[in-house]
């Protein structure tokens, strides 16, 4: 402790100060969803205009993958085809993948409809929708903070995984062999009608650029 | 020259800003990402000017940052983000430790929020040198750094990094550039908390509760806890904070992370001071038990812990003499049994009231902010002055100097200088007052814990442990069938009566040592000059009872003269003064907080002995075990740091360092590994030589 700030605490001792302060930072309101309970129920418009809701998914396994082209992170994966090799393998066992693009307007990852289907193409993505939240409402309605973030709801609706694709942390592509995917991890699970290991970990990746 | 390369810095800076001004508002949305690299600019800097064969010295990575854009912290990033890292590529022999993490700053990103650095931050590193290098030679350090710049964006970036140093015998020099940048970053590096902290969860908040003891809340700016790992509290949500004198509460909303709340949450608390001249920041690295666990193992376990080290203190040797004279009164007292359990109650109760009164003591001045613990008494030179002057006086009257009642001569009766019941209950307060210099096993924790509880609680186990010490002999006055097991009275009662004179005579010698200690020469001369009128006022006591009545009232009153006159030379001990050496005659080095924190960041394991003067049990475990060639040449094999924490005067700091660690009063042996992220392991109180190199050898 510098001698400086020692001062200071013991300009203290002694006193019997009887006041109590109160000290608070304002911000606003949200909430990350719980894992066991019921997802959080949104539409959205895809890119064809069509709109999308989670509640016609009923029956189905969903997932839903925060993403952000530019994002060296999210580059990590779709870079390497990890990303996409996912998607192929959920939907072809008869998940529906959806993708969601919450970077505002001039922000980085913002793309418009005809921009995004460009990339499904090029990058050979798989999803079963590219669905766009250029305001941010179904993004901070799942408290989806990175990109990318995932999350996995099971058939009945219920949000089963939250967080990070795998357990590796950086931007470097060689981490993607032999990482242990957790959300292979969890739609294995769920599919099998088990509990998944680990509802939540921590995602990692770039912030959402919101609003 | 150097004032150019800043220039050149800053205009670079102002470059990189005013080109992604033009990309951003001319160029659509895509473009707008890729801005020009590098976004920080990196250089090695030392501490030194040269390097020393086999020693270990500073090195840090400095960023200079974009203005606008941010590093990481290395400890937790936040919700996004990744550390800085540098792969190494030394030569033979040499290593780097871990970046020691200065603290970082909060950016927010509306509902993520990373933990980093934004302008500039000095990351220190240890690096020790190999013991084959040829003084004359220049070494070089290279390396690859690698970090993630963001600011709304992040972008990965990477650079080659060296150093050259020329390698010297010499006691190196401090780096002109190098050592103030090092060392303004190191004091921005986390301290071990001093105040214990603790949290409790419900489903939506974790509220955590830092015990302060010095505070001062009209001075502080602000609170934030930044938590070491993502999980248990949400790094975005409002930290509402209330402070007291006493304590600083944090409620926030629970993390996304439900079993992180089962274990301990650590994390460092950052603490804004307003101050005269602007603000003082302080960083404490702390770790929060969940409250619920706290509470359970709580008042049972450490009431069991007191009465277990009470009953432990009557074996120890400032207690077993005084009590060995008591039990021998018992043997006399073969008829009323009625009269020998009263005696027995009298004695607890001496033992029960002297506690009270003591730890009373205790927590109404650590209730004022005081900084002190168990022991505290004895930290001042009168209060050890006056007890060697009671020991004095019993001792005297152990070898038959003195007979305080003629007509009861019998062992018991002489002691505590009164018969009858009032004896047994002084027994009693001596017993404790006795007992004081000496630490039980098991004492030590229920103490420190006792201390942190409202004083009802506090109370309460010190009366468990005050319990345990009058058990022994109270059992042997309420039940008469244990007594058979005392020997018969005989002359030999008589002699071992005198004989146990002499362990007080020895303790008497030893609180002189804690006198020279606390307060010098001057100190103990005074107080052997107490000793001095003691034994005149004892001889004239006895010489005068045989004299006619009126020379008996004269050298009453003669003899009340010399006592108090002993006793009023008590306070001159306390004139004297006595620093502590910053290194010590014994090899041990002083301990702060600093320095502690500086071997640390060294990568070098450090042992630390809190220990008093006054402390019989410390004394006694440095002789056995810590002096001993065997450790000595284990501390050396291991090259581990010994700091010497002396608590025999009052030390505010470490009755901190006590306290977080959850006690409240000496011996406290630490072992802190080599690695600058590891947990000290806390060795037990009572040491042998074994128990110490077993814990080194685990290193």
């Amino acid at each position: 402790m510098s001698d400086l700030s020692r001062r200071a605490f013991l300009a203290g001792a002694g006193l019997v100060v009887v006041a109590k302060s109160s000290l608070a930072i304002p911000s606003v309101a949200w909430s990350a969803p719980k894992t066991g309970v019921a997802a959080p129920v949104f539409t959205a418009t895809d890119t064809g205009g069509k709109a999308v809701s989670l509640g016609d998914q009923h029956g189905k396994i969903v997932v839903l993958e925060w993403t952000n082209h530019d994002c060296p992170y999210v580059r990590k994966h779709y870079d390497t085809g990890n990303m996409q090799a996912l998607q192929k393998e959920a939907t072809r066992q008869g998940v529906v993948w959806l993708t969601i693009i919450s970077s505002a307007p001039g922000t980085q990852g913002y793309v418009n409809p005809r921009e995004a289907d460009e990339l499904t193409t090029t990058r050979k993505a798989a999803p079963t929708a590219v669905l766009l939240d250029p305001t941010g409402v179904v993004g901070k309605m799942y408290g989806a903070t990175n990109t990318p973030h995932m999350y996995v709801i099971d058939k009945a609706g219920t949000l089963m995984y939250a967080g990070a694709i795998d357990d590796r942390p950086t931007t470097r592509r060689g981490d993607v062999q032999g990482a242990h995917n957790y959300v292979r991890e969890a739609l294995q699970a769920v599919a099998a009608g088990q509990p998944v290991k680990m509802p939540v970990t921590r995602a990692y990746g770039c912030t959402v650029k919101y609003a | 020259m150097w004032d150019n390369a800043e220039l050149m810095r800053r205009l670079c800076a102002k470059l990189v800003i005013a080109l992604a001004l033009v990309l951003a508002a001319g160029a659509p949305a895509r473009a707008a990402t890729v801005p020009p690299t590098p976004l920080v600019a990196v250089e090695l800097l030392s501490e030194t000017g040269s390097v020393r064969p086999g020693e270990t010295f500073w090195i840090a990575l400095r960023q200079q940052i974009t203005p606008g854009w941010h590093t990481y912290w290395g400890v937790n990033p936040g919700d996004a983000g990744e550390p800085t890292r540098i792969e190494w590529a030394l030569p033979a022999g040499f290593t780097a430790g871990e970046i020691s993490w200065p603290y970082p700053s909060r950016i927010s990103a509306g509902i993520a929020m990373s933990y980093g650095y934004e302008a500039e931050v000095v990351l220190p590193i240890p690096v020790t040198v190999s013991r084959d290098v040829t003084p004359g030679t220049t070494v070089a350090l290279r390396g690859q750094a690698s970090w993630l710049v963001c600011e709304k964006i992040c972008i990965p970036e990477e650079a080659p990094v060296a150093l050259s140093l020329p390698v010297s015998a010499d006691t190196p020099r401090p780096d002109p550039v190098g050592a103030p940048l090092i060392g303004a970053a190191r004091r921005r590096l986390p301290v071990p908390s001093p105040w214990p902290a603790s949290f409790s969860a419900t489903p939506e908040t974790v509220t955590l509760t830092v015990a302060t003891r010095d505070l001062a809340p009209e001075r502080v700016a602000e609170v934030w806890f930044y938590p070491a790992k993502w999980g248990a509290i949400e790094h975005a949500a409002p930290q509402r904070v209330s402070l007291a004198p006493d304590r600083i509460t944090l409620e926030v909303k629970r993390g996304q992370l439900a079993e992180a709340t089962a274990a301990p949450i650590d994390g460092i608390l950052i603490v804004t001071e307003r101050l005269d001249g602007g603000v003082a920041r302080q960083a404490f690295a702390l770790r929060a038990e969940p409250r619920s666990s706290v509470s359970a193992l709580a008042l049972a376990h450490a009431i069991a812990l007191a009465l277990a080290g009470g009953l432990v203190l009557n074996l120890m040797p400032c207690v077993l003499p005084v009590l060995s004279v008591k039990t021998l009164a018992l043997v006399n007292h073969a008829g009323g049994r009625a009269v020998v359990r009263r005696h027995g109650f009298a004695y607890a109760f001496g033992v029960l009231a002297s506690f009270a009164v003591v730890a009373g003591a205790l927590l109404a001045l650590r209730a004022g902010g005081e900084q002190i613990g168990w022991g505290f008494q004895l930290q001042s030179p009168v209060v050890v002055t006056l007890l060697a002057d009671v020991l004095f006086t019993v001792a005297l009257s152990l070898s038959g100097v003195f007979v305080v009642s003629g007509r009861f001569a019998s062992a018991g009766q002489s002691l505590a200088g009164r018969a009858g019941y009032a004896g047994s209950f002084f027994t009693g307060a001596l017993a404790t007052v006795a007992a004081t210099p000496c630490t039980a096993p098991f004492m030590g924790a229920a103490v420190g814990y006792a201390v942190t509880q409202p004083w009802p609680t506090a109370l309460l186990i010190f009366e468990a442990l005050a319990l345990g010490l009058a058990l022994p002999f109270l059992l042997l006055t309420l039940i008469p069938a244990w007594r058979r097991f005392l020997p018969r009275p005989g002359r030999w009662m008589e002699r071992l009566q005198q004989a146990l004179a002499f362990p007080l005579y020895a303790s008497v010698a030893w609180l002189l040592w804690v006198v020279s200690q606390q307060a010098g020469s001057s100190g103990v001369a005074a107080a052997m000059a107490g000793l001095v009128l003691i034994g005149l006022a004892a001889w004239l006591y006895q010489v005068s009872r045989e004299a006619r009545a009126s020379w008996r009232r004269v050298a009453t009153a003669a003899v009340a003269m010399l006592a108090l006159g002993a006793v009023a030379l008590g306070p001159v001990t306390s004139g004297g003064s006595s620093a502590p050496p910053t290194t010590r005659a014994d090899g041990w080095e002083a301990f702060s907080t600093a320095r502690l924190a500086e071997l640390r960041a060294a990568g070098r394991p450090v042992f630390v002995n809190v220990t008093a003067a006054w402390c019989l049990t410390c004394l006694v475990n440095e002789r056995v075990a810590l002096r001993s060639p065997a450790v000595a040449e284990a501390l050396a094999r291991k090259s581990v740091a010994t700091l010497k924490a002396d608590w025999t005067k009052r030390d505010p700091a470490i009755t901190r360092v006590l306290g977080s660690f959850g006690r409240n009063g000496v011996p406290l042996y630490l072992l802190y590994p080599g690695h600058a992220a590891g947990e000290p392991e806390v060795l037990p109180q009572i040491l042998s030589e074994g128990a110490v190199i077993d814990a080194l050898g685990k290193l």
